[in-house]
């Protein structure tokens, strides 16, 4: 009984440890922002990583989506003669849910993992030490151009989801389901309200700020050799996907209630 | 403060766990000499280097750098006087994403020399360390003795005024551990650097210390000139020099390196 005891507690004080870092790391992203040195060249090779290497994947995602989502609401609105509203759904469910949750989940996987996976690598190999030592901050050099990069990129990658993911909807709807490419073009942005597109984008930044935060920070804190790497890439993953959800209906319920 | 010194360490204090890693560590490394730190694995050379480079915080304590408190210093500070310290690290961690002769001249190029002017420096450096013409060679491309000298010629690039080395033998060839302690020596006796070597390898000890101090329990157990290592008659220090299994040494843990990253 007293061993069970003993282990529980010791989870939970290695939970409560593990969660401080986060709010730790980002004070220290947040006291370093305005300061120099600023290390451009590194927050624009970030953006590149986060931004331009993940669009295949993030656009593949959301025109499957578009496409798959405007012939199940056509086969659900065919049901009782509403086939115009696919439209509508295709487009606000994209703009407001889907897009950023879905790219949110796809950024999660392949830039949470790899800013862990190259930050722990990192810690353990000792580099992290080594730049402390050649005189450049760690957190300045390798953290705030990670954080920045998924903070400014996600909204951008949202939007180019939105766009591909209601023209997947087009395709399949006008030379699929053989609907009046017009009368979708318009039902599609007739029922928008400005707040779908900003939800959408808002909720694309509070992710970004998410996927870079657990990433780098299981990254930067990680401890272990290569197998506290791998737990720390998959913790970051999962982690980072559940925050996304939660924060998702967080965000849904704070928008729009 | 005597101006000789170089480092101070005062009443150093680090525990984890419950478990006392440094206790009381009072050590002087005085100018252009090469001191050496040996002890058994888990005894805290490994804590007593990163704390001396504020990578842990002391629990309790004070470390001078050139008659300064490190430990009173904010982190930016820290940064801004590094800068008269080279480090050679064990697995000589270079930056697997730039090409060898930016590992090099990573501060120059930081401190905003020219581009072209960096890269000659790092030539010149990689040339001292016997490899040259490797500049553009990716880190993965190397060998590890490879890597230990490129990993001295980052640690020199600067020019520090001291230069620390933690394990710089370990998992060399006898042939490569030679031509890493000649260099070592070279850069000693040419430059006039001021050393502090944490190590557990004996004849790096003979050849390269001026003189050497025994960690042991947390506490500076012994601390000898070069030449009185043979005519030391202390049953701890003497079981570790002869590196028997029998003996008064009490065989501790694991290593434990904490986790007070900055």
């Amino acid at each position: 009984m007293i061993a069970l005891l003993e282990s529980i507690g010791a989870m939970l004080q290695r939970l409560c440890l593990q969660s401080g870092l986060y709010p730790m790391l980002f004070g220290k992203i947040i006291r370093r922002l305005a300061k120099r040195p600023f290390f451009f060249r590194q927050i624009f090779l970030q953006c590149e990583e986060v931004g331009v290497q993940s669009l295949p994947v993030v656009l593949l995602t959301a025109v499957f989506t578009g496409m798959v989502l405007a012939l199940q609401s056509f086969i659900a609105f065919h049901r009782f003669g509403a086939e115009s509203m696919t439209a509508t759904v295709v487009s606000m469910s994209i703009l407001r849910e889907l897009g950023p949750v879905l790219v949110g989940l796809m950024v999660a996987g392949r830039i949470g993992a790899s800013f862990a996976a190259e930050l722990g690598t990192m810690r353990v190999t000792e580099q992290i030490d080594a730049l402390w030592t050649l005189s450049t901050d760690p957190v300045r050099y390798l953290v705030i151009p990670r954080f920045l990069a998924a903070l400014l990129m996600m909204p951008l990658l949202v939007v180019l989801a939105d766009g591909i993911g209601i023209l997947g909807g087009y395709g399949i709807s006008v030379w699929m389901l053989d609907q009046n490419p017009s009368v979708y073009w318009t039902n599609s942005f007739l029922y928008l309200k400005q707040i779908d597109f900003w939800s959408g984008l808002l909720k694309a930044l509070v992710f970004g700020g998410i996927i870079g935060l657990i990433g780098c920070t299981e990254g930067f804190y990680c401890e272990g050799g290569a197998v506290g790497v791998g737990e720390a890439t998959t913790r970051a993953v999962v982690l980072s996907a559940m925050s996304i959800l939660v924060g998702d209906y967080i965000l849904t319920a704070w928008i729009f209630q | 403060m005597n101006p000789d010194i170089k480092i101070s360490t005062r009443g150093l204090r680090k525990v984890f766990d419950h478990r006392v890693i440094l206790e009381h560590v009072d050590l002087d490394i005085m100018a252009g000499e090469s001191h050496v730190v040996i002890g058994m694995s888990g005894t805290g050379k490994s804590v007593l280097l990163k704390s001396i480079l504020g990578l842990i915080q002391p629990d309790a304590g004070s470390i001078l750098v050139n008659g300064e408190d490190w430990c009173a210093l904010s982190e930016d500070e820290k940064l801004e006087r590094m800068r008269c310290i080279g480090v050679v690290f064990q697995g000589a961690a270079l930056f697997d994403s730039l090409p060898v002769w930016q590992n090099v001249a990573f501060v120059l190029l930081r401190q905003g020399t020219s581009p072209q002017e960096a890269r000659a420096r790092a030539e010149e450096v990689l040339d001292w360390v016997g490899l040259p013409g490797i500049g553009n060679k990716m880190p993965a491309e190397l060998s590890g003795g490879m890597k230990k000298r490129v990993g001295l010629a980052r640690a020199i690039c600067h020019q520090p005024e001291i230069i620390l080395y933690d394990e710089p033998l370990t998992g060399l060839d006898p042939v490569m551990s030679d031509i890493i302690l000649t260099l070592m020596k070279r850069l000693h006796e040419e430059l006039k650097v001021t050393s502090l070597t944490i190590s557990h390898n004996m004849n790096l000890v003979r050849k390269f210390s001026d003189r050497v101090s025994m960690l042991y329990e947390g506490r500076i157990h012994q601390q000898l000139r070069r030449d009185e290592i043979d005519t030391c008659t202390d049953p701890v220090f003497r079981q570790f020099v002869e590196g028997t299994a029998v003996g008064p040494m009490h065989i501790q843990g694991t290593e434990h390196n904490g986790r007070n990253q900055p």
